[in-house]
């Protein structure tokens, strides 16, 4: 068996590592994702105050700290049994609206928009945001960077800090907001709606109006059917906050909705001895393997499958744009793994729709914003859905609120069988027996991985066309016939 | 002229936080006074764009993982010299010099390249979870320290 190997300069560096298996004809076999995982945060945890938790799981994740944030004030609540008052409820959705927007933005202008407008062959060094903004203009740069920027402002001022919020405790939040805070979220909640709009419009004209990226989307490359989950509100809409985890099959039916304290009953992790991260699947279908299907228990947690799980979008102009994308695309469900950066931007357009909703209802500035716990705390679950996926907090603590024991299942893992079989598809589809390996075909492997927007616990970062790779290309005797490197010396 | 110390880095990620702590300590020998300012922050690219605006000088203290390198060596590069690394390039995010050439072609008030320096210490664990570093990097604490107020000086 000849083996191929996506690999980073230095193990030390903690990349993950994508090993991709050739069979005698030189055909890929099999495809595989190595993470190194960061080590111990259960340990970690434990022996801490629970309320101190939604302080320190943001730093698990530098990229979305928001999402840990508001999961771990969620589990603490159900740890303390308090009911979060409704002015306290809708602050939270609402930082964590504007988050959504940020970061929905930065991973898609950053990250997927320069495959689509530079095109996946374009060199690495123009197939960045520079060369993104080369391309299409430098007021389209600044008016991504501002908008991001409007929406971490929101992000700061409800939150207390840009970077780590700290506002949210058990049972509500620490700072309610005076009308004239209210107003100024508000307004630039409305210039977020134009951008969510703009971002779409342009990921028409550039995308949709190009046949070879529709061709590409809906490509077998790219089509790998599924179990799908997403949280859903009580109308089964897609809310990123709270509500039921629902999943679908692969042909779109409800297979089961949970509620956090549930979870353990519908979603079990399987253990492979070449890697530290574990593979979470259903356990109503069971794990057979990495393959998809209505007999595998596989599930995907992204913004498609968020799309996918739900009956709709709960504003307006994002449920028009969620209709689009279905008729577009034949029909629920949809199974493109590259359609999960379209669906990105339908949710970054709601995120703002729903921002500027919550922004102007009245209950928004009323004071009272908690009710401090009175109960024993015991043990709780808290649910939402991260940018990358569902993201689950369970504490145990004793009498005092002490942590006993912790786990969480963090947005990336829920996807980390899906992006192996991903990548194995892409792999299959542009590698083939006798072609040499371009660093374009290394490209569509990547994007398999990339439209996940992957987040390995800090473990692998890597921009496109920066990533270092080497690929090894060995005979069936084990011997290097080919390498192909891209950034390393 | 305007200068931040900015330590980076993730505090409880063992080794990960040195920088945080380097420039913590650098804080504390430090009169308070105009135009220097101290700031600490766990993140990268554009987040840290947001930090960096306004200042004519910036010292970055972080941690460092090279090829051969020994935990506890201190060294001094400037951006020029930044390997792709760890956290200063993500999946979600730009890598340093990518942020700062975006920044300022969209009319930031960012540092020029040459003022910004690095000071980074190399380390060993970063991938397990702890509010302290190795025993060889902790040694190396105040080797960074006064490399940073040396350039503090300058």
């Amino acid at each position: 068996m000849q083996k191929i190997s996506i690999d980073p300069i230095t193990r030390l560096e903690g990349h993950g590592k994508i090993d991709i298996f050739l069979d005698e004809e030189g055909n890929v076999a099999n495809a595989y994702l190595l993470i190194p995982e960061l080590r111990g945060f259960e340990k970690f945890a434990e022996g801490r105050p629970v309320e101190e938790m939604a302080r320190i799981t943001p730093r698990i994740c530098g990229v979305c700290p928001e999402a840990h944030h508001v999961a771990s004030a969620k589990a603490a609540d159900a740890v303390y049994h308090v009911e979060v008052p409704p002015a306290g409820k809708k602050l939270r959705e609402l930082l964590y609206s504007a988050f959504y927007v940020a970061d929905h933005t930065v991973h898609f202008y950053i990250l997927a928009a320069p495959d689509f407008v530079l095109g996946p062959d374009a060199p690495p060094a123009e197939r960045n945001i520079l060369g993104l903004i080369h391309k299409v203009g430098v007021d389209v740069g600044k008016t991504v960077i501002e908008s991001r920027g409007k929406a971490m402002d929101i992000v700061g001022l409800l939150g207390g800090k840009t970077i780590h919020p700290v506002g949210a405790l058990p049972g509500g939040v620490s700072k309610a907001i005076d009308e004239e805070e209210r107003a100024r979220i508000e307004a630039w909640g409305h210039d977020l709606v134009d951008f969510g709009l703009f971002s779409l419009q342009l990921f028409h004209d550039v995308v949709l109006g190009n046949q070879a990226y529709l061709d590409l989307i809906l490509s077998d490359a790219y089509t790998t059917p599924m179990y799908y989950m997403g949280m859903v509100d009580e109308n089964n809409r897609v809310n990123f906050y709270d509500g039921r985890v629902r999943v679908v099959d692969p042909q779109g039916n409800e297979f089961v909705k949970y509620s956090p304290e549930e979870y353990l009953d519908v979603v079990a992790e399987h253990v492979e001895p070449w890697t530290y991260l574990k593979f979470p699947y259903l356990k109503g279908v069971g794990w057979k393997g990495f393959v998809t299907g209505m007999d595998s228990g596989v599930y995907q947690a992204t913004p498609l499958s968020r799309l996918n799980a739900a009956d709709g979008m709960d504003t307006s102009r994002a449920q028009e744009a969620y209709e689009e994308f279905y008729s577009t695309l034949g029909g629920k469900p949809v199974h493109g793994t590259l359609a999960i950066h379209w669906a990105r931007l339908i949710e970054l357009l709601y995120a703002a729709e729903r921002l500027v909703e919550l922004a102007a209802d009245p209950e928004i500035t009323d004071p009272y914003v908690r009710n401090v716990p009175t109960a024993t705390p015991t043990e709780g679950v808290g649910i939402v859905e991260a940018p990358r996926g569902t993201l689950t907090h369970h504490f145990i603590t004793d009498e005092r609120g002490i942590v006993q024991k912790c786990n969480l299942i963090v947005g990336t893992t829920n996807n980390y069988a899906p992006i192996s079989i991903s990548i194995k598809k892409a792999a299959e589809a542009f590698i083939r027996e006798g072609q040499v390996l371009t660093e374009g075909m290394l490209n569509r492997v990547e994007m398999a991985f990339r439209a996940y927007d992957p987040c390995f616990g800090c473990a692998t970062h890597t921009l496109p066309g920066q990533m270092p790779l080497v690929v090894q290309v060995r005979d069936a005797d084990g011997r290097v016939v080919q390498v192909l490197r891209q950034n390393m010396r | 002229m305007n200068t931040l110390v900015l330590g980076l880095g993730n505090p409880i990620l063992t080794d990960d936080g040195v920088g945080i702590h380097v420039v913590r300590a650098v804080a504390a020998r430090c009169l308070p006074g105009s135009g220097l300012a101290f700031a600490e922050a766990s993140v990268g690219g554009l987040r840290l764009l947001d930090l960096l605006a306004g200042y004519g000088r910036v010292i970055l203290v972080d941690a460092i993982q090279t090829r051969g390198g020994r935990p506890g060596d201190v060294y001094r590069l400037s951006l020029d010299q930044l390997p792709a690394s760890l956290h200063s390039s993500s999946t979600h995010d730009l890598s340093l010099p990518a942020a700062l050439a975006l920044g300022r072609r969209l009319g930031m008030d960012l540092p020029a390249d040459e003022d910004v320096i690095l000071l980074a210490v190399e380390v060993g664990d970063v991938l397990s979870f702890g509010e302290t570093c190795t025993p060889a990097v902790t040694k190396a604490i105040p080797l960074a320290v006064e490399a940073a107020l040396t350039e503090l000086r300058t």
